[in-house]
């Protein structure tokens, strides 16, 4: 009985994707959050797999034809491509769009996702969303990063959706499949073709495979770039991530040690984020609250912590921000 | 969304201090107003210079756990024609069935007994409170209908002028008898609301005085004239209460910011701060000690108890302080507020182990707790069960 056929929102944080696909039994790719939108910083990572973009959902409505390139309605035969059918699940979906058109090129995607592929190889795409909003097993592992809740016993008892939320974002994954650029969006009916990725003059110096990772890089900025372009002056925000191979393999490889020390802490960082993210924290709150109460019995202080508390609120009332107790002041 | 209230009338607060039994009437104009939004009353105090936008005491009422009934103290005479306080004032308490608050209010419209005994009820004062009381219990009722009622029962005149409290402090000064200070014993123990009860229907079947019509002492034209001399109101309903989604509710992150833990962390002894650990995901323990990549670490309870036996105190109040400010605790927090909003709260006491009165139901009622009570019942429940863990011999407290 819980909302959204039970998913949860999850943040589209690197350090969030990146331990999910862990969870999945995926092993040796990474995500990595791109902090400007160039070809340069994508390439950096290379081999980069796809890039996520992530920003509020406008609600442009399918037609017939995208806004920008063109529908490739025979792509999904060769291609995964799912229709969204849940909105919570859409970060997880674009995850899925980029690692299972990837495991010809030495993804190594783990029994899970392995056999999600296999098992929806024939499927519609409308089927594949449907079964991918009900693997009970990519579903938990999604929902087990998802925010905070201490009622995961009682679902009851979540907060529900609210389709008017401002914090309503979508997922869009870009993929080079087939030497061409794709646009994988599950509320779109096909796939987007954004046109082949411009081959190498001749041959040159860096191989085939190099040529085209950059080509991706340049071309992807661009589509995004413009689709930017469309919302106009109004303000969006927006994320993006790339999924990439693990860095720590190729600094490991490279001997680079600097990069290898970086990548190993952040990796720390995340872990400890996600340990605290998917940890139900209702026991520590209550032992926390009751040693701030004992201290305040026991100095007479009680009254003045609450007047203290209540100024506190009505501040963030003044800010304009008491109405979603969730808010986090950012 | 904003609606207009459905009853006001000038009333003034009082302070009162739990445990101190004594009821201080604060002076100064105000109004007590009600009004309903999303099916739920809220019961408002402000004072008369504030706006209605802007009430100093808004309350979200559960239907059938507030009431609100004349206070007439331990001795309180309810066969009376006129029943008053035992002070020099008409006093109203708001009590609810689910906690032990007590609001206290005192009515400054004039008195009307023929003597002018500021501290006796007029037809119309106990009419007010049993509008209030009716609207509390979730009754849907016509209040202007109501008042009309008593228009047609004769209420006399009704001398608008506003009444001054002579006796600001002691409201204990007329009963001197043992355990009656004030609205001390009759407030917190005696079974004030059978005594209202009671006097109600005294009071319904004696003091009909002969009709008299008098248009411009109307009540329910009276209370009209309040509402539409609220400043920034207006009766098609633009007043009261779009601050309604602002309504600061205080929240756990409120109450428990990182500045109050973690400088209650500093005097912690080793036994809490070991206590606070064992509470916390054993992969934060484990990645103190860990230098490696933390996918190889073992995050089993055992390993989590071993970290707490080998960190240092320093490094465990680091880490505590670490997840103290964490924006993952402060989320959590955050939707636990929420869930104590929406009705959590016998489930979130449970838990916990915490005292909390019924449970955290409405007394006598299957319905639990919720909006601001239910926090402050959270907040009652830890000092309760403090106070019995030292009873007990002491808990290991902080």
């Amino acid at each position: 009985m819980a909302e959204e056929g039970g998913w949860n929102t999850i943040e589209s944080d690197a350090g969030v994707f990146t331990y999910l696909i862990e969870e999945l039994g995926v092993k040796g790719v990474q995500f990595e959050e791109l902090l400007s939108l160039d070809a340069e910083s994508i390439q950096e990572l290379s081999p980069v797999y796809g890039v996520i973009f992530l920003f509020k959902y406008i609600g442009e409505k399918p037609s017939s034809t995208p806004r920008d390139g063109k529908f490739d309605s025979e792509a999904p035969e060769n291609m995964f491509f799912a229709a969204q059918t849940i909105q919570n699940a859409c970060g997880t979906q674009a995850l899925l769009s980029v690692l299972l058109n990837k495991d010809h090129e030495g993804v190594e995607l783990g029994p899970t996702l392995t056999l999600f592929k296999d098992f929806t190889q024939g499927f519609p795409t409308e089927l594949r969303g449907e079964a991918l909003s009900n693997d009970p097993t990519i579903r938990e592992v999604h929902n087990s990063f998802a925010r905070a809740s201490p009622f995961s016993l009682d679902p009851s008892l979540r907060p529900p959706v609210d389709p008017n939320d401002s914090d309503l974002y979508h997922f869009i994954a870009y993929i080079p499949h087939n030497n061409t650029l794709y646009e994988l969006d599950g509320l779109q009916p096909h796939p987007i073709s954004h046109g082949p990725l411009v081959p190498p003059a001749s041959s040159t110096q860096t191989s085939d495979q190099n040529w085209y990772s950059q080509q991706f890089a340049k071309q992807v900025v661009e589509v995004i770039q413009r689709r930017i372009g469309r919302y106009g002056e109004s303000e969006i925000r927006f994320n993006l991530l790339a999924c990439c191979r693990d860095l720590r393999l190729r600094a490991q490889e490279m001997g680079d040690m600097v990069l290898l020390e970086r990548e190993r802490t952040k990796r720390r960082n995340w872990a400890w984020e996600n340990a605290l993210r998917r940890h139900n924290f209702v026991g520590l709150i209550g032992e926390v609250a009751k040693g701030v109460a004992a201290e305040k019995v026991k100095n007479g202080t009680w009254d003045e912590w609450l007047k203290g508390a209540k100024e506190r609120a009505e501040e963030r009332r003044k800010k304009g921000r008491g109405g979603d107790e969730m808010d986090l002041d950012e | 969304m904003a609606t207009a209230p459905l009853i006001t009338f000038k009333a003034g607060k009082c302070d009162y201090t739990p445990g101190s039994k004594k009821v201080e009437p604060v002076p100064g104009p105000g109004y007590i107003y009600l009004y309903s939004e999303d099916d739920l009353m809220h019961f408002c105090w402000r004072p008369r210079s504030a706006l209605s936008t802007d009430p100093e005491l808004d309350l979200l009422m559960v239907p059938g756990d507030g009431s609100f009934i004349p206070y007439l103290g331990p001795d309180g005479d309810t066969n009376s024609d006129w029943i008053k306080s035992p002070t020099s004032g008409r006093i109203y308490v708001l009590k609810f069935s689910s906690s032990s608050q007590r609001h206290f209010f005192w009515l400054q419209s004039k008195s009307q007994e023929p003597s002018g005994n500021p501290s006796a009820f007029s037809q119309r004062d106990q009419k007010l409170g049993q509008i209030v009381d009716m609207l509390l219990s979730g009754q849907e009722i016509d209040v202007e209908e109501e008042l009309q009622d008593l228009n047609r029962q004769g209420d006399g005149q009704d001398r608008d002028g506003d009444d001054t409290m002579e006796d600001v402090h002691g409201t204990n000064g007329d009963t001197q008898g043992p355990g009656s200070g004030g609205a001390g014993a009759g407030a917190t123990g005696g079974d004030i609301r059978d005594e209202g009860e009671e006097s109600r229907e005294g009071g319904a079947d004696g003091a009909r005085a002969p009709s008299i019509s008098a248009p411009s002492n109307d009540p329910s034209e009276v209370v009209r004239n309040f509402l539409s001399s609220i400043p920034g109101s207006n009766l098609s309903g633009a007043g009261g209460s779009q601050s309604r989604q602002n309504q600061p509710i205080v929240t756990l992150p409120d109450l428990f910011p990182s500045n109050i833990t973690i400088s209650m962390l500093e005097s912690a002894s080793p036994a809490y701060i070991d206590r606070l650990c064992s509470l916390l995901p054993p992969t934060i323990l484990l990645l103190a000690q860990e230098a490696d990549d933390p996918s190889d670490t073992d995050s089993s309870p055992a390993a989590a108890e071993a970290a707490i036996q080998a960190l240092s105190v320093d490094q465990k109040k680091d880490i505590l302080r670490r997840v103290l400010r964490s924006p993952q605790l402060i989320q959590s927090m955050a939707s636990l507020t929420v869930a104590l909003r929406d009705g959590g709260l016998p489930t979130v006491s449970e838990a916990l182990q915490l005292r909390v009165d019924n449970g955290g139901y409405i007394r006598g009622g299957s319905m639990p707790l919720g909006g601001a009570q239910a926090i402050e019942a959270f907040l009652e429940g830890l000092k309760k069960t403090l106070e019995e863990e030292q009873k007990g011999g002491g808990g290991d407290g902080p």
